[in-house]
């Protein structure tokens, strides 16, 4: 007890006169390109949804552009939030953060209203709100806070497969709503927190050969045995870039429609009158999940490697972020991030031009939509929070 | 973990990322630079669509201006099967909606390997209407016209018919097909994924088909039809057929045929019986051929009607011996009497009188062997064995009417110019078409007027005393020839069995105005001419001039017999 004001009052009294200096400090440690490339990012994004949404209501040409600006705006706050938020703080409370998310999934799951057959949303009045979005940060959070109290332990398989089992818990929520792609990003998520955590890679090389080995069963054993995990128009739209034309009017209209809208797109773009496969409606989802589509329809090349080289410095500077992070924790969550992005953002990118499986999953800063828009700012909030304290730290 | 480890799992990232990056870039590029024209090319394509523009069918009016064929509104009602998501389901709305077989209509959704089918043709535009309201998704709806006869069997042989696309298939609707049909127009549309309709992006309008009025009349007609469906009736025939000629216009005021059929039942029709056998069929005409015989002797002046000849009971030509048909001595006819009498043995030794090479030329001046050009498909043209074919008996038969095959259009218009003065008008059954000027018909000289005047007081008394009693008209003279002929048979002679009878003629006789041929195929009660196609005749011809308002030229029946 007699110590505690002394450190109170130490602290207090050590912090008062360089308060300004700390400020200044902790601004300059800040990534700046990466915040550069996030905000151009976000502009490129809002620039390309009000052009292909311009004919989607009649009466507003504006207004997924305004909507989408104002989950910009809640972002960009959450993306300060989340700078602010010290990455052991997050540490500390990643067991209430994870279990408020989980409940928030399992309300989702009983009572969210079923959009296209899946229950993903909870409603906000006039807007919804897809709490497994935001679950992403969660579980990462969770996973690498109980990976790094596990450090000295990370060798054993044990550790490895509880860390796993906790993971299932959202993965399994996510995939029954049913959201194969969200459920297929937070695999993804996990595995990177496992690998920058420092699991072995025999383990990691054994989980890689366990998920082939289910994914086989899913797609192709379980059905032929009569069980089914997976719908079966998951499963056509999984295998069907495989094979575009098997089916261009069904399972694989999406897939043919959508490559047709990249190529018809040229070096130079439709532009944005001409782009008929967006304005036309030919092109399914195109303000969402096939976004990429319209934008390569009515850009181009010259549009769509603008856009992949601006993914390529966020992704490049979260690197970074995990070479400075101050500890092994802030690593695992930066790396689990960067993981995230890449993961989505080809898997996105690779179904619109036919080289990766159909799963709906959003174009993180581009795709029409709150929670994603959100969420992903928030990622790079906390990237920008790890980079601040790693270098703050001397990590340099 | 060390640094190093960290460091080694960082570069692991970084190559991943470069990997992805480097594929999704080449892909990208294949897709944008390699692929890009035809990729181009499907995605206009797909959005843009030619469809033509139905023109409006003519209506074909008759004479009066009454509707007989006329375009009715439809909707044809066609599916992409892929689009449709529960064939089940919606097989049994659109089924309870158009009054279809849902199993059929399952049948045509249920095809997901076409992108096309009809689901029904020109259905009720209502109940489309009623199907299109509940918006189910895969379903397209067209507005087509659907072919209706409002006078039902009337005049169905003349009209003909016409297929699924509003194609003329037979009759005036296959002759007048240019005309009627008119040209479609082409738009290409710009749809979305749903087949709806976006915009126009080029138009070239339709040409709408032009209307006909026809010669026929649909009141004369109906009870021409009516006659002859007692007539077939009364003698168990096989057939009838009947034509009613405007001698001087050449106009077919009737035309009918027993038995009939309803046009509008097309296509459940047996087939050959949509026939119009008026102008497609041939027949032996027997002693109505004489008349032809008699017409050369008196226009070539080897005869007058008073000059008589010895007419032994029968006749010998070449290896053949021929007989009248009713037993009789050794007597002297003048050649009046051979026509009202219908002689065999004196048709053949006035045309003996007339020799082989006049006979012949006769036949071809009559336009028999030819078609007469009347404006309806699939004419036939009669058969006439050529000169040169001739043997010696030929000359025994043919002027009777055996060993030559004419049509009744043929035959009828060949009385008709008789009864015209010897003008032969070329027999028509379309007056107009919209926009067009009235038809004008070929005319053609057959025998000169006195000849005319000379046949028709003949054939007044073949009506008046002779064979044609029963085809008298109170009221009215009447001129006109019986005709009673064989069949020909399988082995190349003649049936005893199966007959046709005939009558043909005009009136009135001092004044003629209107020329008819009534033929009855294969009557099984009775053969004669006389008594079974006369008083048809009688019916058709007593009705049409009371209808035409021509004045009577003849004291009642009950007037002669008082004075």
């Amino acid at each position: 007890m007699a110590t505690e004001p002394g450190i109170w009052h130490a602290r207090s009294r050590r912090r008062r006169p360089q308060a300004g200096a700390d400020v200044g400090h902790f601004l300059r440690s800040l990534d700046y390109v990466l915040l550069a490339a996030t905000t151009g990012l976000v502009a490129y994004g809002l620039w390309v949804i009000r052009a292909i949404t311009g004919d989607d209501v009649a009466a507003d040409p504006s207004y997924y552009f305004v909507r989408q600006s104002i989950y910009v705006g809640v972002g960009v706050a959450a993306l300060v939030g989340a700078t602010l938020v010290s990455p052991d703080l997050l540490r500390r409370y990643r067991h209430v953060l994870f279990g408020a998310t989980l409940a928030l999934m399992i309300v989702v799951f009983v009572l969210g209203s079923a959009v296209r057959g899946s229950r993903r949303w909870i409603d906000l009045g006039s807007f919804q709100f897809q709490p497994s979005e935001i679950g992403k940060l969660a579980l990462i959070v969770f996973v690498a806070g109980f990976l790094a109290e596990r450090a000295k332990r990370i060798d054993q398989a044990g550790t490895v497969l509880s860390a796993i089992g906790l993971a299932m818990v959202p993965v399994l929520l996510v995939f029954f709503e049913p959201d194969f792609g969200t459920a297929l990003v937070y695999l993804a998520a996990t595995v990177s927190v496992l690998f920058f955590a420092g699991v072995r890679f025999g383990h990691l090389a054994s989980l890689g050969v366990a998920a082939a080995g289910l994914a086989v069963a899913l797609l192709w054993g379980l059905p032929a045995a009569g069980i089914q995990v997976l719908r079966p128009y998951q499963i056509d739209r999984l295998v069907g870039f495989l094979d575009p034309d098997s089916d261009p009017s069904g399972s694989t209209y999406n897939i043919t429609q959508s490559i047709t809208a990249v190529g018809a797109g040229g070096l130079d773009g439709r532009g944005v009158a001409g782009a008929t496969q967006t304005n036309l409606n030919y092109l399914p989802e195109h303000a969402t999940d096939f976004v990429f589509a319209s934008l390569a329809e009515q850009r181009g090349f010259l549009g769509a490697s603008i856009l992949l080289l601006l993914y390529a410095l966020v992704v490049w500077r979260g690197i970074k972020v995990v070479a400075v992070a101050h500890s092994l924790f802030s690593a695992s969550v930066a790396g689990a991030i960067v993981g995230a992005f890449l993961f989505q953002i080809f898997l996105n990118v690779g179904m619109t031009i036919g080289i990766a499986p159909i799963t709906g999953i959003p174009l993180p800063f581009i795709s029409y939509g709150g929670s994603s828009m959100i969420t992903s700012l928030a990622m790079i909030g906390m990237l920008q929070a790890i980079h601040a304290r790693g270098r703050l730290a001397g990590n340099r | 973990m060390s640094a190093r480890l960290s460091n080694r799992r960082i570069r692991l990232l970084v190559a991943v990322f470069g990997l992805l990056f480097a594929a999704t870039l080449a892909r990208a590029a294949w897709l944008q630079a390699v692929r890009a024209p035809g990729l181009d090319r499907i995605a206009a394509s797909q959005q843009r669509e030619t469809v033509t523009v139905p023109a409006r069918r003519g209506t074909i009016y008759d004479r009066q201006g009454v509707e007989l064929a006329v375009g009715e509104d439809a909707t044809t009602v066609y599916a992409n099967p892929r689009q449709v998501r529960d064939p089940r389901g919606v097989s049994a709305v659109v089924a309870r909606d158009l009054g279809l077989d849902p199993d059929v209509v399952y049948g045509a959704l249920s095809d997901r390997s076409r992108g096309f089918v009809y689901v029904a043709r020109k259905v009720d535009p209502k109940a489309a209407k009623r199907l299109a309201a509940r918006g189910i998704g895969g379903l397209g709806f067209l507005p087509e016209e659907r072919r209706v006869y409002p006078q039902g069997r009337i005049a169905a042989a003349v009209l003909g018919y016409v297929g699924t696309d509003n194609e003329g298939l037979a009759g005036i609707e296959l002759e007048y097909e240019e005309q009627l049909a008119g040209r479609p127009g082409e738009e290409t549309v710009v749809r979305d994924p749903f087949g709806r309709l976006l915009d126009v992006a080029a138009a070239s309008p339709a040409r709408q088909g032009r209307d006909l009025t026809l010669t026929i009349d649909h009141r004369l007609q109906a009870h021409v039809e009516d006659v002859l469906r007692r007539t077939r009736a009364a003698w168990s025939a096989k057939a009838a057929t009947a034509i009613v000629l405007d001698i001087r216009t050449g106009a077919a005021l009737a035309m009918a045929v027993a038995p009939g059929f309803n046009a509008n039942r097309f296509p459940d029709l047996p087939s050959g019986r949509v026939r119009n056998r008026a102008i497609t069929d041939v027949f032996e005409p027997g002693s109505t051929f004489k008349v032809v015989t008699v017409a050369a002797v008196l226009d070539d002046r080897i005869v007058q009607p008073g000059s008589s000849f010895s007419l032994a009971p029968e006749i010998q030509v070449a290896d053949r011996v021929i007989h009248e048909l009713e037993d009789r001595e050794t007597e002297r006819l003048t050649v009046s009497e051979i026509l009202v009498r219908s002689s065999n043995i004196g048709a053949i030794t006035l045309a003996l009188a007339l020799g082989e090479d006049r006979l012949a030329w006769w036949i071809e001046r009559f336009g028999l062997g030819q078609p007469t050009g009347i404006d309806f498909p699939g004419e036939a043209s009669g058969i006439v064995l050529p000169r040169e074919r001739w043997t010696g008996a030929t000359i025994g038969n043919v002027p009777l009417g055996q060993g030559i095959a004419v049509t009744p259009i043929q035959l009828a218009s060949i009385y008709a110019a008789i009864a015209n003065g010897g003008t032969w008008v070329e027999p028509h059954l379309v007056e107009r078409v919209e926009g067009g000027t009235r038809f004008e018909p070929e005319k053609r000289q057959l025998v000169v007027r006195r000849t005319a005047r000379q046949l028709t007081r003949m054939m007044a008394g073949v009506v008046s005393e002779g064979t044609g009693t029963q085809a008298q008209v109170p009221g009215y003279t009447v001129a006109g020839k019986t005709g009673t002929a064989a069949k020909p048979d399988a082995s190349g002679g003649y049936s005893d069995s199966r007959y046709v009878a005939s009558f043909v003629g005009f009136a009135p006789a001092s004044a003629p105005r209107i020329a008819i041929l009534v033929l009855v195929d294969e009557p099984k009660s009775g053969i004669l001419g006389g008594t079974v196609a006369a008083p048809a005749f009688a019916e058709i011809a007593g009705f049409a001039l009371r209808y035409l308002d021509v004045p009577p030229d003849a004291l009642l029946a009950d007037d002669a017999a008082g004075g």
